[in-house]
């Protein structure tokens, strides 16, 4: 079943939640919510369910208008970041719950019912634990009897509210992967909300950033990330490093600091910020002709394939620095304690003074 | 949890020893002396008295009104805070501000409004008398209802901060798994909030058996009529019929007593939920 969000708006005392938002889900996709808290992104997903009502605009499930529909009609399957599992019922009741709540007319027989509750139980790797209290479960369990759950009744629609949130990071990035291989599997069209961009990037066939009840960016994990289309998009999407200074046409300055960056004109004189992805410099001993950002070593971790540096400017920039090189190229460098490091960034993503983005460019 | 710790000094043995002492003399013994005194002369007497028609009547006229007043108040209760916790609305917060009027106000007072209100002098009372020919106040009714307004705010008082804390995730996912809002009440909300439930109705029990000031304002004191037990023993003691004013005294501390238990039974049961909800999310 596909979903379209048309034109939705929905306030809560004065305070606009969300703001003339529209999206289009495709059948059996997998779409991810992505924005920090406070962005209308749960409020949104309650509304595609049916727990909250919009102020205006419209909800449609295969171009059918539901906005009006009741919750119990829209036949939604839906996941809570908390679980919400009934407690005083043991995971096959949970499990059951929709099935025996449907009108005598529609209700499977005893039998039936313990047969799907078995295969479901199964689906998500919880058959053993049957007979077991939601107290007596790990957040992992308890998530995935909650997905059980929501997919008992055979929904055409799947919402997921901050599914793994409350979950550890090895037990989530597990679930994820898991509920990845789940959709592929059952292919139901499926929307979750998240403020983990790992997550959204990892999980999602399309990637919806949000902030303030907009949509900033729609789009696949790779063009959000590679094409942000807002300077949010960039900012929010992984760690970055401002680089703030001023540019006369060739250089640009800040400093100690020099670098040359050809924007063939696309960039005025004057104040230009730079952003800097960390995976996106080098270090050397020596500067180069076309940029020349001495650098102190602060700190550093080592973690994976990856060395993560903090740098500390000398004499230029204010802030922290952060740069990730692999493994052999920080062992080459091997620098010694004092050593002055200059940065050799490969990409740049200009902001103009106005807080537009301007065009990517590379130091030459 | 209990960051308790042991006496080990004198004189906290000393402030522990008087408490204990504080107790037994205000409490425990006044409750020993009521039985002592029924049975002061003999079983044979607080027999003769448990039978007595006066008696008799009481117990069946208490037991009337607890039995009326305790589901009315049970329903009002979980109605009201169903209202409180489960909604959001303009004057909320009133709300459950008002539910508090019969703690605040002396029985007393509450009997004398009905009295105004429903009395034969009463606007409505008057009203409902050359209509219908209706009387509620001196009557069965009326006992009802000072009590029902006594007792109403027991079973919501407790029940608020339950609801409140249990929140409304797993309502919202009965209804989104198809329930409808009374099956969701019913299978989901209720086994919740049972056993808080239960407690507000034994504390509710308590004060409606043991209310005395409003129901003295609306009863009349009609002997064999409208007399409850805390009445009755007010007439027999103003009778000097000790060994009678104590058998029924000792009635009404048999009856606190179980209820004291009911009450420890139950708040324990709920105190091992409460634990087991914690570990839930440790």
């Amino acid at each position: 079943m596909s979903i379209r969000v048309d034109g939705i708006r929905k306030t809560f005392g004065g305070f606009a939640a969300l703001d003339d938002i529209s999206l289009n889900v495709p059948q059996g996709e997998l779409v991810g919510l992505l924005g920090p808290s406070g962005s209308g992104k749960t409020t949104l997903l309650r509304i595609i369910a049916g727990l909250e009502k919009p102020d205006r605009g419209r909800v449609l499930f295969n171009e059918r208008d539901v906005t009006t529909l009741d919750v119990r009609r829209r036949k939604v399957g839906f996941v809570f970041q908390q679980y919400a599992l009934f407690r005083h019922l043991t995971v096959a009741d949970n499990v059951a719950f929709g099935l025996r709540m449907l009108p005598r007319a529609e209700r499977p027989g005893r039998d039936a019912i313990r047969a799907r509750v078995r295969e479901l139980l199964e689906l998500v790797q919880m058959d053993r634990m049957a007979g077991r209290y939601p107290a007596q479960l790990s957040g992992g369990q308890k998530q995935r009897v909650a997905l059980a759950r929501a997919l008992a009744l055979e929904p055409e629609v799947l919402l997921l509210d901050e599914p793994f949130g409350a979950l550890d990071a090895k037990v989530r990035k597990e679930l994820r992967r898991w509920l990845r291989h789940l959709h592929e599997q059952i292919s139901v069209t499926s929307v979750f909300v998240t403020h983990d961009q790992e997550e959204a990037m990892e999980v999602s066939d399309q990637v919806v950033v949000m902030s303030q009840g907009h949509i900033e960016q729609i789009g696949s994990p790779l063009t959000v990330y590679e094409q942000p289309a807002s300077r949010f998009v960039f900012d929010f999407l992984g760690h970055i490093n401002a680089l703030e200074g001023l540019y006369d046409g060739a250089v640009w300055q800040s400093g100690e600091a020099r670098l040359r960056l050809n924007t063939h004109g696309a960039c005025p004189d004057g104040a230009l910020t730079l952003y800097l992805r960390p995976h996106e410099a080098t270090l050397a001993k020596a500067p180069a002709d076309h940029a020349h950002l001495p650098v102190k070593l602060a700190a550093r971790s080592v973690f994976g394939g990856t060395v993560t540096l903090e740098l500390e400017p000398r004499g230029w920039g204010a802030g922290v620095l952060e740069v990730e090189l692999d493994r052999d190229t920080w062992a080459a460098l091997a620098p010694g304690r004092d050593d002055t490091l200059y940065l050799l960034p490969r990409s740049l993503q200009t902001v103009t003074c106005d807080g537009d983005l301007g065009p990517r460019v590379a130091p030459a | 949890m209990s960051s308790a710790n042991r006496p080990h000094k004198w004189h906290q043995w000393t402030l522990v020893a008087a408490a204990f002492a504080a107790v037994v003399v205000l409490l425990v013994l006044p409750l020993v002396v009521i039985f002592a005194e029924a049975f002061a002369q003999g079983a044979g007497m607080v027999v003769d008295n448990l039978t007595s028609s006066d008696m008799i009547g009481a117990i069946q006229l208490t037991v009337i009104v607890a039995l009326i007043t305790v589901p009315v108040n049970l329903i009002f209760g979980v109605l009201l805070a169903w209202c409180v916790t489960r909604y959001e609305f303009r004057g909320r917060k009133l709300l459950s501000t008002l539910i508090d009027i019969p703690f605040a106000m002396s029985p007393v007072v509450a009997g004398l409004c009905y009295l105004v209100v429903y009395g034969g002098q009463g606007l409505v009372g008057q009203w409902l008398d050359d209509r219908f020919d209706v009387q509620l106040m001196f009557a069965l009714p009326g006992m009802v209802m000072v009590t029902v307004f006594v007792t109403c705010p027991y079973v919501a008082r407790v029940l608020i901060p339950l609801m409140q804390s249990q929140g409304t995730e797993e309502e919202e996912a009965a209804i989104l798994l198809g329930a409808s809002g009374w099956q969701a009440f019913w299978y989901v909300t209720l086994p919740r909030i049972r056993w808080a439930l239960l407690y507000g109705v034994v504390l509710t029990n308590a004060r409606a058996v043991g209310e005395f000031g409003a129901v003295s304002v609306v009863s009349g004191l009609i002997r064999g009529e409208t007399l409850t037990l805390p009445l009755l023993i007010q007439m027999l003691n103003e009778d000097y019929n000790t060994v009678g004013a104590f058998t029924a005294a000792g009635l009404l501390g048999a009856m606190a007593l179980v209820t004291l238990l009911l009450k420890t039974v139950l708040e324990w049961r709920q105190s091992s939920k409460l634990n087991a909800a914690e570990e839930t999310l440790t």
